[in-house]
């Protein structure tokens, strides 16, 4: 096995609002490791942004890591002072958010921001920047990249903008990437332009990758492993093949059946999970998901459900996975 | 479903066009003017589905809207029942809008925040005049609402207080208070979560069952249009470069675009390897005159011709109609 790059072990991420505490994320662990793609998917709501945020530590005020540590290379996160954050940030870990047109800043030229994001982290001179600058939109497939360090963002669209935070991200080469919905607001053709491109340069970099979206069809096509999450804490967790062949908690199925699928027959009603996500302020205290379940029992409204290994690198929180008669998905089809 | 396709059509759309001008910067310059629609021609049948589907800029929502007269259209007809609606006006252009609904994109800002959930959806029914008596308005709606799935004792609610998924079913039970014969759904679940998603689509579903509901149904998710239409049309820079049965879309896409549009969708599951079809660049701009194929600069197969005449949308058997020179019986 290759060696550990970041570890999360039980973090905790609440918000404190007027309203009451939330707990947007509520125990959460994973371990990726040097050269691989793991996805977090989940619905809005999840927590699957809030994790993302706790391991470069860009929350909001309201938002406090209360308990857990996040190891980077054996570092605890948590523990780094400011100064060493904003030199950690974008030097070790990259972050490529999910609206390209606001990560820009609009008043300055490409060419100006990426220049000082580079000196910013590395010893060289501007003219030394403005070349790996170039180097880097080019090596993104932007046409004309001379050119283009002298456009504003407004003046490209949205895929090229994405290409730019990606060349952006990749220039002081990161051991880690957090791709935070990097493909939602595009298109399906240029989405499949911007997941090539982000598949080749981590092949060729050797980066890991965190992935977060909400659309599986991104984490089959990206992904070595995924986590499923569901309202703030982990329901599932395994090897994305395992996942889709071997899913175990019930939310997971209720996520696969509720997606159209192309090789639907059409107009067959999806079989959707029924209800709402519960109000993050009253979780905790049962399983999160019993309200919407279809094998609920008793037990799983006397306490939250553990992540049990249940076979070796396949984690479920289920109190009906874990012990005897354990639950069997309705239907299973696997397409190969 | 199939059978739709026999008979009279009940909306029939013919040359639509939409072109927006766009001031010049400089003062006195020549307006621009941006093709948003591009002599679209579609038949609309009783009780189907009719899907459409592109990328954002191809023009779909401003062919729904210009469907239901929110922009008047440059040119073109859209008949319904063989009457021709941009002529109509007074009574019965009140009743074409009672025959034709509309439940928009954004569950948030398509509710009037400073109405009730019951001032919402009763609204329709107090202008059509259908039902005046305020007790019996208030029954008509508490059907509705039971029908679409909302919780009756949430009546007195302002839209924040329901979320996504309730506020696109208010919509629904909003359009469907007039009894329409015709519902334009502009991508009605795309700002909702994949478990909402499911179950909106399914009340869609539900709705077309019972009430012999006829959609159009525009939205960018191809695996949503598959699931909902009876036929699909694709468009591109806004003309239909291909209209098809919902099965032939993925057995058998003819048009270059459509072949990429499918490659490019992410895979159905982990062990499926996708061959991409790509497009060399971006969508071009709809800015200015157009000639040519609209996917000339960018199709795989383009030869001389397509930079110089616009293919038109040919029937090459089955119904299935395809916009290109080479793509033949």
């Amino acid at each position: 096995m290759s060696e550990s790059l970041l570890s999360v072990k039980g973090l905790k991420t609440y918000f404190f609002t007027a309203s009451g505490v939330s707990k947007a994320v509520d125990g959460v662990s994973f371990d990726l490791n040097v050269g691989e793609v793991m996805g977090i998917v989940g619905e809005s709501g999840s927590g699957k942004s809030v994790t993302s945020s706790s391991i470069i530590r860009l929350l909001a005020p309201a938002g406090k890591i209360v308990d857990g540590e996040i190891l980077f290379e054996g570092r605890n996160i948590l523990d780094m002072t400011h100064k060493e954050l904003l030199d950690f940030r974008g030097k070790e870990i990259a972050t490529i958010f999910q609206d390209p047109m606001t990560s820009l800043d609009p008043v300055f030229k490409i060419g100006k921001q990426m220049v000082e994001m580079i000196c910013a982290h590395q010893k060289v001179s501007k003219k030394e920047a403005h070349t790996m600058a170039v180097e880097a939109l080019k090596r993104v497939g932007i046409p004309e990249p001379e050119k283009r360090m002298e456009s504003y963002p407004y003046e490209l669209s949205g895929g090229m903008c994405q290409r730019v935070i990606i060349a952006m991200a990749v220039c002081c080469k990161p051991k880690f990437i957090i791709a935070d919905e990097p493909t939602t607001a595009l298109d399906v053709t240029v989405q499949a332009q911007v997941l090539d491109l982000l598949k080749d340069l981590q092949k060729e970099m050797n980066t890991s990758i965190l992935l977060i979206t909400h659309n599986l069809g991104v984490v089959w096509e990206m992904c070595d492993k995924v986590m499923v999450m569901y309202a703030g804490s982990t329901v599932e967790s395994a090897d994305t093949k395992k996942l889709y062949s071997n899913p175990l908690h019930p939310y997971t199925w209720g996520l696969l059946d509720s997606i159209p699928r192309l090789s639907d027959k059409n107009k067959e009603d999806l079989r959707a999970i029924p209800g709402t996500p519960p109000d993050l302020r009253l979780t905790g205290n049962c399983c999160n998901f019993y309200n919407r379940c279809p094998y609920m029992t008793e037990e799983c409204l006397k306490s939250s459900p553990p992540l049990v290994e249940v076979e070796p690198g396949h984690f479920v929180a289920c109190h009906r996975q874990n012990g005897e008669n354990k639950l069997v998905r309705g239907e299973v089809t696997v397409h190969e | 479903m199939n059978n739709t396709q026999s008979g009279q059509p009940l909306m029939r759309i013919r040359h639509l066009t939409k072109e927006f001008k766009i001031k010049s910067k400089k003062l006195g310059g020549k307006p621009q003017i941006l093709h948003a629609l591009n002599d679209v021609s579609l038949d609309v049948y009783e009780g189907e589905t009719l899907g459409i589907i592109g990328e954002s800029g191809c023009g779909k929502s401003t062919l729904g809207r210009t469907i239901m007269q929110l922009h008047k259209a440059t040119s073109g007809s859209v008949e319904y029942k063989g009457r021709n609606t941009f002529e109509m006006k007074g009574a019965e252009l009140k009743a074409l809008k009672k025959d034709i609904q509309m439940v928009f994109q954004d569950p948030y800002s398509s509710l009037d925040p400073r109405n009730t959930c019951e001032a919402i959806i009763s609204e329709p029914l107090k202008v059509h005049k259908i039902v005046t008596d305020p007790k019996k308005r208030q029954e008509r709606v508490l059907l509705l609402m039971r029908e679409v799935g909302l919780d009756i004792q949430h009546m007195n609610r302002y839209p924040h207080e329901f979320s996504g998924g309730q506020r696109q079913r208010i919509n629904v039970a909003r359009a469907l208070a007039l009894n329409p014969k015709v519902i334009v759904c502009d991508e009605p679940v795309s700002a909702l979560d994949v478990s909402i998603q499911a179950q909106v689509l399914n009340l869609f579903n539900r709705l077309q069952r019972e009430y012999h509901l006829t959609y159009v149904f525009i939205s960018h998710d191809l695996g949503v249009i598959k699931h909902v239409s009876d036929r699909i049309a694709i468009m591109y820079l806004g003309r239909v470069v291909e209209l098809c049965e919902a099965s032939q879309i993925y057995e058998n896409p003819l048009h270059p675009y459509t072949k990429a549009l499918l490659s490019a969708i992410p895979p159905e599951s982990p062990f499926e390897k996708k061959e991409r079809i790509v497009l060399k660049g971006e969508i071009p701009s709809p800015i200015g005159d157009q000639i040519g194929c609209p996917l000339a600069g960018r199709c795989p197969n383009c030869k001389e011709r397509c930079t110089k005449e616009i293919p038109e949308l040919k029937d090459i058997g089955d119904g299935h109609q395809v916009a290109c020179f080479y793509i033949t019986k």
